[in-house]
């Protein structure tokens, strides 16, 4: 059995291609201490992110999946932001609704000269996906899935 | 009652033909078992006798539209039309290429449930007759009346349009089924007060009797897409044998998917062939629609789809 004190969490970052992975970028190149626990994938939009996307990473044993993009009003498509947050919202709702503590799916706006707030939303979103521990969801025997 | 809407019915179906309106009509035929009903295209006026109208029309029709070539007239009650509106919306059906016959519906009853309350098979039902607030049951020399609310349909309770809005023609008055949202969502308020673990063990297993057959998919009036995700095998998203991980997952994306379109006409858990309640996902998701960006679907055909528009200030408390 895995101790809590040195379980580390694997979160799977969606960052948008224009601002959030400039922002994760920058924070690395001026040296901001942040959590290590994400893996980010570059999209080109957070338009791109489709609910499916999110449950896959949590079915792949993810413990906490993060979406960032744009601020509203700064997409470099115009409007992609906006239909992701419609998309976020109800996929957010839903799944919890279904049991999946909220906590595992979070969204966030870092733009690509927000390094501090990239370094603070890994901080927090690191520390409340280990607030609820390992991903167990999908597992048939109630052990944890890597992915 | 039903035997006059019945006949105004035919007549209105005939006139179309002589104008040369339609090309075919969908509607309802007397099913194949007692108090069923069954899909059936009308192609000339002398066939329109086989239509009928009567409290057992359960099934939404309006997906058959998407297939159809030509002027299809198609019988509606207000969720059917509510998703035929839909479909509208998302470019699917063209509303000058169909002609919508609205039926005003005071709700449909499920045969099912009388048969569990009564404690008989339907074969064994002789009657059942309609009264104001209750169904008179006949079977051999017994007569027993039950009250409407428990024989109806769930999501007949919390009908938001029984009238259609959309319609050509509308045959009879307007109409209402009697409405108790607290019965007709007394499923999910249960399943909110359960903490996030039960409700997760719950659809656990829920998930673990479903076949994947696709029957919800299929018969889902929204659920139109040339090819669905679950199909797809570059990338394979989910496993093709049914396991309750990938099941769940299937439901979950689908419910999303339906998302402001999903009229909660009931037709998914009808057809369900284990019986998994998959309107306490669907109706869920039209309750947070409605309730996050108040949306009604199917309710206006110039709005633009959900999830196809935004509003500059929304949802903003779920981000970061």
């Amino acid at each position: 059995m895995e101790q809590n004190s040195e379980w580390k969490p694997q979160i799977l970052g969606f960052l948008c291609k224009w601002c959030s992975y400039a922002g994760a970028d920058l924070a690395g190149t001026s040296r901001k201490k942040y959590p290590a626990n994400m893996r980010i994938m570059k999209i080109p939009c957070s338009g791109r992110i489709a609910p499916l996307f999110i449950l896959k990473a949590l079915r792949m044993g993810f413990d906490g999946v993060l979406v960032s993009g744009c601020h509203p009003g700064d997409c470099h498509y115009q409007t992609g932001n906006y239909r992701a947050r419609r998309r976020i919202a109800l996929t957010k709702k839903f799944l919890e609704y279904i049991g999946i503590e909220p906590q595992r799916v979070q969204a966030s706006w870092v733009s690509a000269s927000e390094a501090n707030k990239f370094a603070q939303v890994s901080e927090e979103v690191t520390k409340e996906v280990k607030e609820v521990g390992p991903n167990r969801l999908f597992s048939d025997n109630g052990q944890n899935i890597t992915g | 009652m039903d035997k006059i809407l019945q006949d105004n019915l035919r007549k209105e179906v005939k006139a179309l033909f002589e104008q040369k309106k339609v090309d075919l009509v969908i509607g309802y035929e007397t099913g194949p078992t007692k108090f069923t009903t069954t899909p059936v295209l009308i192609k000339n006026s002398e066939e329109a006798d086989r239509l009928v109208i009567n409290d057992f029309i359960t099934s939404n029709l309006a997906k058959m539209l998407v297939k159809i070539k030509g002027k299809a007239g198609i019988v509606a009650k207000g969720c059917d039309s509510r998703s035929i509106v839909s479909l509208i919306q998302d470019h699917k059906v063209k509303r000058e290429n169909i002609v919508i016959i609205g039926v005003p519906c005071s709700g449909i009853i499920d045969v099912g449930k009388i048969s569990r309350l009564i404690g008989k098979e339907p074969d064994e039902i002789d009657d059942i007759t309609r009264e104001k607030d209750a169904v008179l049951v006949t079977s051999g020399s017994e007569k027993k009346s039950l009250p409407l609310k428990e024989v109806l349909y769930e999501h007949c309770l919390a009908c938001d349009l029984s009238t259609p809005a959309e319609c050509d023609v509308l045959i009879g008055e307007p109409a209402s089924p009697p409405l108790d949202k607290v019965a007709s969502l007394a499923k999910i308020n249960e399943m909110e007060k359960m903490t996030a673990e039960q409700r997760w063990q719950y659809w656990k297993e829920q998930m673990q009797r479903c076949t994947r057959c696709y029957a919800c998919r299929n018969v889902c009036p929204v659920c139109y897409c040339e090819r669905c995700f679950v199909e797809e095998s570059e990338p394979q998203w989910i496993n093709i044998a049914p396991n309750w991980q990938d099941n769940l997952i299937f439901q979950v994306i689908r419910s999303i998917h339906v998302a402001g379109r999903c009229t909660d006409c009931g037709n998914c858990e009808r057809a369900c062939p284990v019986g998994i309640p998959l309107r306490s996902l669907v109706r869920k998701m039209y309750d947070i629609v409605d309730e996050m960006f108040h949306y009604k679907a199917g309710t206006n055909k110039d709005d633009l789809p959900l999830m196809a528009s935004y509003e500059t200030r929304e949802a903003e408390e779920l981000i970061r």
